[in-house]
């Protein structure tokens, strides 16, 4: 495993790179680089198997949302584990690798990031016409107050009103 | 003739090209395997177009996991890939092991083998089931419920719920498997190869299936790759990648199993290494069994797994961690952990990012369905509408995983 | 009229409506409508060892226009909605449905911003089930007691008459 992270700092050298608790090498790359570093890890580091693209939303001032991209060589058997920090857009890598369209679109959907490039980015998990991009941490878990009878006060009763039960004697 | 009945001569319309007729099917429909809609644009019979549209089971998990604690999201793990609930189950516990960095048991690793092997034979059952159901052939769906209600009752003998168990959490598991139903489900592993030979023998060489099967929604080995497909549809694509294998987790490099690929990537393919994977399932299984020993199956650290209720009484630290857990949850250091596992449909990992806190902050489930569903109109486009149905079939997506 | 529904108490209607309700409830065939997870459980129910058909649902029926029951199985997340409705609509009267499980009767687990909090939101529903999943055994036992109201009175005007929001549908104020 450390051959594998010396490796990497050969080949990323301005990166950072980290070993969370799972093992798996992390490279941190700025925005502007982020497709230079997918091209490099898929062909020269041989890393040919696309994992997963998922964000996390750090709910910080500036470059909100953390993208992950998670590749896979199959000849060494290893993950690594690419980063980069946007506010609100990223190239799309689906030119490159056709299995990241759909992670792309769910991005795009449930976070709002938007990836320049890509062919066809609408919304695939909500519908077509939802506001909102709900796995926003900003944005509230949407749940209905439930009508118990010990938090009618607390709720105003405002569970027997969505379900038109009327007061009960 | 007349100039208003030229119309009626075929072949002197103004359109010259043939016009391509879009036909919607699902999300509502017998064949789709959950709630999967396809916009199919057909040049008679033949497919030159075909969208998925997903979303139609999207329930906001991921959302829902950062409103719970670690072991309320274990709940959740389970109705994602709903037929591989232990298998889920698993992966989310193997995540959090990661993250906290505890010590499992060797009964406890054990026994989670044999769960989630079980779980792989209930879903490949399935899987013979509905392919045969999708293409015609009614009586094999009730022969391989035979089978899975016999393992869905062991399920519920052990948890007491057939389904959605969630019996592997971080730190081991719920609790103990009684020795009767340790013996129960030997005998029934001893019986398993005769009753998948009996499957075998109704469709394997059975002309009618070859024949909707076989050529049908081929992927070749690159295609996959490119689309980050895995699990039986990439090996079915003779690529030998299995995450038992190459990343073993639980101990799976100390078992004897073999990695079944298929040669040409076609639906029939897909479904013998189904097949051939059910019974590599039965050996792995007996091999469990065989190994298992006497011990503990919850981990020892009382930060992760609860202190037995008799030492409640006893010990006043035991009562302070039990009331920590119960209160706050467990709490990983701040950090993430992907660990993948080897699920009926593929490679499947939980993404789990902490913050110090007793709610993650983000949990990401890597679903293969997700991935697997990519490579939908690669199988389809260029072969007749009737095989789209042996297409989904063969690719075994289970929505729930796929919309999360 | 014979087949009146008020011909009921000895009058000449009473017999042929008593015969409408018995074959309707001898033979309720559901619609296909699996969904999620309680999907895996109705095809539990409909095989070998639970055996639907015994109770007269012999087929599921993938059509609408052909099924009188309407068993929603599993959850209902906001872009299934508009197409549930849409199912429920082109089945023909009389049609009930069964709320199997617990995200169809309220969301379940799973109370946030993507699911229909409860099918009974667009549809009227007949009978709920609870369980995640329910076993088999409730569902038949729901199945039973929906024959049970179908047998005392299988036109009942609930979905028929039903025009304006009915119980458990928010009434928009105009």
């Amino acid at each position: 495993m450390t051959a594998n992270v010396e490796t990497l700092r050969s080949a990323f050298a301005s990166a950072e790179i980290g070993l969370p608790a799972d093992g798996i090498p992390t490279i941190r790359v700025p925005l502007v680089e982020l497709t230079s570093a997918v091209q490099r890890v898929t062909r020269d580091l041989g890393f040919n198997r696309f994992v997963d693209l998922t964000a996390i939303d750090r709910l910080t001032s500036e470059e909100r949302f953390e993208l992950v991209y998670l590749f896979y060589s199959m000849q060494r058997h290893t993950w690594l584990r690419l980063k980069t920090r946007t506010d609100s857009e990223a190239p799309s890598i689906t030119e490159q690798i056709p299995g990241a369209n759909w992670y792309e679109r769910e991005v795009w959907d449930l976070f709002g990031v938007r990836f320049e490039g890509h062919p066809e980015l609408r919304r695939i998990m909500l519908p077509d016409d939802w506001q909102g991009h709900p796995l926003r941490r900003s944005e509230p878990l949407g749940f209905e107050p439930v009508d118990f009878t010990v938090t009618r006060d607390v709720y105003g009763g405002v569970g027997s009103q969505v379900s038109g039960l009327g007061e009960h004697a | 003739m007349t100039a208003d009945t030229r119309h009626l001569i075929p072949g002197t319309s103004e359109r010259s090209e043939r016009e391509l007729l879009t036909v919607n099917m699902g999300p509502q429909h017998p064949s789709t395997h959950g709630v999967l809609r396809l916009e199919l644009r057909l040049d008679g019979e033949v497919v030159v177009h075909c969208r998925p549209v997903i979303g139609y089971l999207h329930t906001g998990i991921e959302k829902t996991f950062e409103a719970k604690t670690y072991v309320q999201g274990v709940v959740l793990t389970d109705r994602m890939d709903y037929l591989n609930p232990l298998g889920n189950n698993l992966a989310y516990a193997l995540s959090i092991e990661k993250l906290i960095g505890c010590e499992i048991p060797e009964r406890a690793t054990v026994l989670r083998v044999l769960l989630a092997e079980l779980t792989r034979i209930a879903s490949h059952l399935m899987f013979v089931g509905s392919i045969a159901l999708d293409l015609g052939a009614s009586s094999p769906f009730l022969y391989v419920w035979r089978e899975r209600e016999k393992i869905l009752d062991f399920f519920e003998r052990i948890s007491g719920v057939r389904m959605m168990t969630s019996f592997i959490r971080p730190g081991g598991l719920v609790r103990d498997i009684e020795p009767a139903i340790v013996s129960d489900i030997s005998r029934f592993i001893d019986e398993m190869p005769a009753y998948i030979d009996s499957y075998e023998e109704l469709l394997t060489a059975n002309p009618i299936f070859r024949e909707r099967t076989e050529g049908i929604g081929g992927l070749s080995a690159d295609d996959a790759l490119a689309l980050a497909v895995t699990g039986p549809t990439l090996r079915a694509s003779s690529v030998d990648f299995d995450v038992r294998k190459s990343n073993p987790y639980c101990g799976y490099e100390t078992y004897d199993f073999a990695i079944p690929t298929g040669t040409v990537g076609d639906c029939y393919d897909r479904y013998l290494v189904r097949v051939a994977e059910m019974r590599e399932s039965v050996k792995i299984c007996r091999q469990a069994l065989d190994r298992l020993t006497e011990g503990s199956v919850r981990t020892e650290d009382r930060k992760v797994m609860p202190p037995p209720r008799e030492e409640l009484a006893k010990s006043m630290e035991a009562v302070i961690h039990h009331f920590k857990l119960w209160t706050e949850g467990i709490k990983p250091p701040p950090g993430e952990a992907y660990v993948g596992v080897e699920s009926p449909r593929g490679e499947l990992g939980f993404f789990v990012v902490s913050d110090g806190t007793g709610r993650p902050i983000r949990v990401h489930e890597r679903a293969p369905s997700f991935a697997n569903l990519q490579a939908l109109p690669k199988l389809t486009e260029g072969g007749m509408v009737a095989d789209v149905v042996a297409c989904i079939a063969s690719l075994d997506p289970i929505l729930g995983e796929v919309d999360r | 009229m014979a087949l009146s529904h008020d011909g009921k108490n000895g009058s000449p209607g009473f017999l042929l409506t008593r015969l409408e309700d018995w074959a309707r409830e001898s033979s309720i065939w559901p619609v296909t409508f699996g969904l999620a997870c309680c999907a895996i459980e109705m095809m539990a129910t409909g095989a070998s060892r639970f055996d639907m058909a015994r109770f007269g649902s012999e087929l599921f029926r993938a059509s609408p226009r052909q099924a009188d029951l309407m068993i929603v199985a599993g959850r209902v997340s906001q872009k299934m909605a508009p197409v549930l409705r849409e199912i429920y609509d082109q089945m023909p009267e009389p049609k009930w449905v069964i709320a199997m499980g617990d995200c169809a009767s309220c969301s379940g687990v799973f109370n946030n911003y993507a699911l229909i909090q409860g099918v009974d939101k667009i549809v009227p529903v007949d009978v709920y089930v609870p369980g995640c999943p329910p076993t088999p055994d409730a569902l038949l036992d729901s199945l039973i007691k929906l024959k049970e109201r179908v047998r005392t009175d299988s036109r009942a005007a609930r979905h028929g008459a039903q025009t304006g929001p009915g119980v458990g549908i928010p009434h928009q104020p105009s």
